[in-house]
């Protein structure tokens, strides 16, 4: 019996999942993110939903940075244009999260676009330059308007999941229900919520990897005039992923809003918050989806666990518990640059070949 | 009349430090093709270095001494880590900087400690001086004057003397310089030491009344960028020049500009120079003086 199916047409080289390991796969992950409420302590669910927040992120910067090839350090910004969003219409105007949330990414993916328009003739440095500027220029716009963004002292982001009753009061996600039994606190129903979107996303980004237009994407990146000369419209597909990128983005920022349940500027929407977004994507493997999704979790759950190693380390110990992690895992992607370009992608890459190709070592 | 001469001094003077970090980017990209977002984190290295050597030393041996220390760390992070990047995509190179500066800032942190400590001078920190009918600090003067001579020393290096050919060679084609007898390695290595011993400058003297020397120093780095853009990555001069334009930008913007936007223009002239650069980059992909690219399949 062959290991994997043969490729003989394009439409197998399409396909979701290939082959009976790749299904085993997804039932497993599915398996272990539908027990994983119920199986951690209270901390340890926090950093699982901050690992699926982490997910949408890494993934709509995936679309614009590894299928696109577009680098920016702006993804902050978009971040922080989702956060505000259904912070004001939550705060605001009491409006249910379902339907804060696209609003959130609209909003995002229009400010996108026409960055993106603007960034059509730039490339590399310059972009990565020109998208730095956007996170300076969104954090002053938020600060300037104290009015509407509560300014420095920051927002509240409250959680409703449905419209203001005759009285006024909306109701609140964040009491715990009970199902037959089962008590779902804040955090459990909102892993499940985020669970739901970042399956999304990541099915999303997927299919446009294997679609058309993500083709053209790839085609842009790696070699735009090429692509030009094929008749692939770059233009076309420089704006669609910025569209798509900062769409995603503006959710992933909503979602970090209602589980901080209390936002201000800066931080968390600076430059470091843009260069941990780039570890991600980088810890996992540039181009795939399945690098996106592996780096956001590795950099979450290597967070809390750098903090705990962090203080047993002479030198290190002296610095706070932030700054403790910030090191070991800037010396983590620094070495992954240096000594494995693929990230973890390229660590299953070996993985994979080794069991493949077992006992013969090639 | 008189606030226009002040402040031009001032933005002149804030602009020649500008000069001094883009002149750094600038020969590092010229050198290695490569953006170094650890700059910052020299700036305040070398200013940190200048605040404990200081106590053990006369000033101008200090700050020689700084300048050559910063420079050398520069030397060996592009041989121990940068030089293994040749070839690699912008995008790597651009997220391996970041983080060793992140590297950097908590090192700084660890040896330095978090504390805002005050850059010692020579001569008596406050002074003023009288320019015509308009009084400056003399802070300000000196390091106008200095990062000036330490720029048209730069110039001299550069154009007039065979290292500076060498270095010159080495960022038109490193390949045929090689064939040529130049020592691409040690000239790589000698343009990074250069732009770390001009980076602890720069952070000396914008560590000086009125600002003081803390960890946060490197973020003024990034305020530099968009004279760097704007300027042309490939062209030294392009980058100075506009460097010195973007410190009598923010100077004037924020007496003239930010006192008619209301409440939005509240810390404007800090986002200001961006916005400029985002619309001049529209009308001018490549910078000023930046060389047009011709592109082939």
């Amino acid at each position: 019996m062959p290991t994997r199916p043969l490729v003989i047409r394009y439409e197998d080289d399409l396909k979701l999942f290939p082959g009976l390991w790749q299904r085993a796969g997804v039932a497993l992950t599915l398996s272990i993110a539908l027990a994983y409420p119920w199986l951690v302590s209270t901390r340890w669910l926090t950093v699982g939903n901050l690992g699926l927040v982490a997910i949408v992120g890494a993934a709509s910067l995936m679309v614009l940075t590894g299928f696109a090839g577009q680098v920016s350090l702006g993804h902050a910004a978009f971040l922080a244009l989702g956060a505000y969003t259904v912070a004001v219409l939550g705060a605001k105007h009491g409006w249910p999260f379902w339907l804060a949330l696209p609003l959130a990414g609209g909003v995002s993916a229009l400010v996108g676009v026409v960055i993106g328009a603007f960034a059509l003739r730039l490339k590399g440095l310059y972009l990565a330059i020109v998208t730095l500027g956007l996170v300076f220029l969104t954090q002053h716009v938020l600060l300037a308007y104290p009015e509407v963004t509560n300014g420095l002292s920051g927002t509240a982001v409250p959680m409703y999941w449905w419209f203001r009753d005759d009285a006024g009061v909306a109701a609140s996600l964040s009491e715990t229900w009970l199902v037959g039994g089962v008590g779902f606190t804040f955090e459990r129903k909102l892993y499940f919520v985020f669970a739901l979107l970042a399956a999304g996303t990541v099915w999303l980004t997927k299919n446009l990897q294997r679609s058309d237009s993500g083709r053209a994407m790839m085609a842009v990146r790696d070699q735009d005039l090429a692509a030009e000369v094929l008749g692939v419209g770059t233009t076309q597909a420089k704006l669609q992923a910025f569209g798509v990128s900062s769409f995603l983005a503006g959710i992933a920022g909503a979602m970090f809003a209602f589980q901080q349940q209390y936002i201000t500027v800066e931080p968390p929407f600076d430059l470091n918050l843009s260069i941990q977004y780039i570890a991600m994507i980088v810890l996992g493997g540039v181009g795939t989806v399945f690098g996106a999704v592996s780096g956001a979790l590795a950099f979450t759950f290597l967070s809390p666990l750098a903090e705990t190693v962090g203080g047993a380390i002479p030198l290190v110990n002296q610095l706070t518990s932030a700054q403790q992690s910030t090191v070991l895992l800037s010396l983590v992607v620094v070495l992954v640059l240096v000594l494995e370009p693929l990230g973890l992608f390229g660590v299953w890459l070996r993985v994979r070949r080794y069991f493949q190709s077992w006992p013969f070592r090639y | 009349m008189t606030q226009l001469l002040q402040l031009s001094i001032s933005g002149l003077a804030l602009g020649a430090s500008y000069a001094l970090i883009a002149l750094g980017f600038s020969v590092v990209y010229r050198a290695s093709r490569l953006f170094n977002f650890a700059h910052g984190e020299l700036l305040s290295l070398g200013a940190f270095l200048m605040t404990a050597l200081v106590e053990v030393m006369p000033w101008w041996l200090a700050l020689a001494a700084s300048a050559c220390l910063t420079g050398g760390l520069a030397a060996l992070l592009e041989r121990t880590v940068l030089r293994r990047m040749v070839g690699r995509p912008v995008f790597t190179t651009i997220i391996l900087t970041l983080f060793l500066g992140l590297l950097l800032r908590a090192g700084i942190v660890i040896a330095f400690g978090t504390d805002t400590r005050g850059m010692p001078t020579p001569w008596d920190t406050m002074a003023e001086v009288q320019v015509g009918d308009s009084t400056v600090l003399l802070s300000s003067l000196i390091s106008l004057g200095a990062t000036s001579l330490v720029l048209f020393g730069m110039h001299a290096l550069v154009q007039r003397t065979p290292m500076g050919v060498a270095m010159r060679a080495a960022s038109e084609n490193q390949e045929v310089a090689l064939v040529l007898g130049i020592p691409v390695g040690r000239v790589l290595a000698f343009t990074w030491f250069l732009a770390g011993a001009t980076a602890a400058v720069a952070g000396i003297f914008l560590g000086m009344f009125p600002r003081s020397v803390d960890s946060n120093l490197g973020y003024v780095a990034l305020r530099a960028f968009p004279a760097i853009i704007v300027g042309g990555l490939e062209s030294v001069v392009g980058a100075v020049v506009a460097a010195f334009m973007l410190g009598l930008l923010e100077v004037w913007s924020q007496a003239y500009v930010n006192p008619h936007l209301g409440a939005f223009g509240h810390n404007f002239h800090a986002v200001f120079p961006y916005a400029a650069m985002i619309l001049f980059l529209v009308l001018r992909p490549r910078g000023l003086w930046g060389e047009h690219e011709v592109r082939r399949v």
